[in-house]
């Protein structure tokens, strides 16, 4: 455990501006990767996302306007 | 309706830039097969400065890389945005201007990189009036792509079109910030970064180019044309969007996991290489995505030559969405880093996925925007079954070579001395530098009955009339 604790401790008095800078970065695109997964994986979105893979399958169907129901 | 299609939207730009990508796919081949001959057997440069390994080799990266890969990536990037928005390109005129001046930086490349012009970093080696105008291009050709999402029938931009965009931001920013320097002459420029940073920068441009380039870009050809060549749609399109947003967050931050055991801090390579961990979930959910597009499917696998390239692709982007990871680690990176192993994973990346979702692409495009069949059904399985053993003839020899060089490194005996000198593990690698080379020249090969099917193809759509028939058609549709 006490390794542990010496391997996670960190100085934050020598943070740099460019550590807080990445350090912000990071923890935000974590954020984000959470939101997208709940977003995307989400029953209640299911249908919303899945209409979208027969884009491709329509593109035949030119001039009509849109083709996606939007 | 293919005819109708022509006549709505700008087919002639991706009928160039997809005959290119095919005259490319051979010089960069057949420059990577001299190059490894020369590793194989020196002479063969004949003491000739300009055809030495030194100078080829970028020429062969560069040919490889950014003209086939780049006029494929245009011509299916340019085919599939106006097909999945329903409205033609927004301006033609810039559309040719990309071709014309994509083409004049190929050339420029094959002229300066044999003289011995060059930047010296690995993957941007042109000099800095080139870069410039990689970078009036570049943005001429995201301008016109977002302009005609912008001018969309459709309310959702479908994904592949999303991995086109995300390839072409980060592209441009990768490229101008690894490209700052400050030019001496025309031909001679130096970076802006010196020393760590310089090694930070270059590798943050090299892995994102394989990351974003490499990838990002030829994931948007699959998610497009392995639906539209199976008929079927793809099997999730939530794990699409999974797919692109982790590759958008998480590819940036592994850089670092090329130069483990290096002056950079420890920390950044940990960084890279746990990242480069993360990175399998997407990698491998977007390979069993495009796989399983052809659930309920599979015999079409036994006539469609096309598809083969395809989901053998897909199996060779799982390959080594794997190994890489894998490789980042640092226990084994000591054993990878610096020896052929690197090279092998790279070409399986590079053959197996890059090139083979291309140039299924390539003959699926050359299909419906000749209006023809191609010339030779069975010359299109033959380069399948040469593309695949030359592959893996390939990457066998480079597995086993470098992890060869590996181990005889950093063998030492009871005293502590080095078991082989530097020139032992050299002399070692021969048979599997020949072997390199035969596989190449097999995967060539393949390249050539391509381009002989393609050229063919274009001469039989001439004869037959088909292109014209095809406007012709959608004029008085």
């Amino acid at each position: 455990m006490s390794s542990l604790k010496e391997y996670f401790h960190t100085d934050w008095a020598a943070m740099t501006t460019n550590d807080w800078i990445g350090l912000t970065m990071t923890v935000v695109a974590f954020l984000l990767m959470i939101v997208v997964y709940f977003y995307a994986l989400r029953p209640k979105n299911r249908d919303k996302l899945e209409k979208n893979r027969f884009i491709p399958m329509d593109d035949d169907a030119i001039d009509s306007g849109d083709k996606n129901g939007g | 309706m293919d005819a109708a299609a022509e006549q709505e939207y700008n087919f002639d730009v991706v009928r160039w830039f997809t005959v290119m990508a095919t005259v490319y796919l051979v010089v960069g081949a057949l420059v990577g097969v001299i190059i490894a001959a020369e590793l194989a057997w020196p002479i063969v440069n004949l003491d000739i400065p300009y055809i030495t390994f030194g100078r080829l080799r970028p020429l062969h990266t560069n040919a490889v890389i950014f003209a086939f890969g780049g006029c494929a990536l245009m011509a299916t990037s340019y085919y599939s945005v106006q097909r999945t928005c329903g409205v033609r390109l927004w301006s033609d005129k810039l559309a040719w201007f990309v071709f014309w001046g994509w083409n004049l930086i190929i050339v420029s490349a094959v002229v300066t990189l044999p003289l011995g012009l060059t930047s010296a970093k690995e993957y941007a080696e042109l000099e800095w009036p080139i870069d410039l105008g990689i970078a009036v291009v570049w943005l001429a050709y995201s301008f016109n792509f977002i302009m005609t999402l912008a001018t969309r029938k459709s309310s959702h931009i479908y994904v592949s079109n999303w991995f086109f965009l995300g390839m072409m931001v980060m592209i441009t920013y990768l490229h101008v910030v690894n490209s700052l320097a400050i030019p001496v002459d025309l031909f001679k420029s130096y970076s802006l970064f010196s020393g760590v940073q310089d090694a930070m920068v270059q590798w943050w441009w090299g892995h994102n180019a394989v990351g974003f380039y490499l990838t990002a870009g030829f994931l948007g050809i699959m998610y497009y044309f392995v639906p539209k060549q199976a008929g079927r749609p793809v099997y999730s399109y939530r794990l699409s969007v999974i797919h692109f947003w982790a590759l958008m967050f998480g590819y940036v931050w592994l850089g670092a996991h090329h130069l483990q055991y290096t002056a950079l801090p420890d920390w950044t390579g940990s960084l890279g290489a746990a990242v480069s961990l993360a990175m399998i979930i997407p990698s491998w959910g977007g390979a069993v995505n495009g796989m399983m597009t052809l659930s309920g499917a599979w015999d079409k696998l036994r006539t469609d030559y096309v598809l083969r390239f395809m989901i053998m692709s897909l199996a060779f982007y799982a390959m080594s969405t794997f190994e890489g990871p894998v490789m980042s680690l640092k226990t084994v990176n000591a054993l990878s880093h610096y020896t052929d192993w690197t090279v092998g994973h790279v070409h399986s990346g590079a053959l197996g996925w890059v090139a083979m979702v291309a140039i299924g692409a390539i003959y699926h495009l050359m299909k419906h925007t000749f209006h023809t069949e191609m010339w030779s059904q069975k010359l299109i399985n033959a380069h399948f079954w040469t593309a695949t053993i030359g592959a893996v003839i390939y990457v066998v020899a480079m597995w086993v070579s470098g992890i060869m060089q590996g181990l005889m490194w950093r063998a030492y005996d009871e005293y502590g001395t080095l078991a082989y000198t530097f020139a032992e593990s050299v002399e070692a690698m021969h048979p599997y530098y020949a072997m390199r080379t035969v596989g190449g020249a097999i995967f060539l090969l393949g390249a050539v009955l391509m381009l002989v099917n393609v050229l063919m193809t274009v001469m039989k759509a001439a004869g037959e009339g088909s292109l014209q028939q095809a406007r012709t058609a959608a004029a008085s549709a």
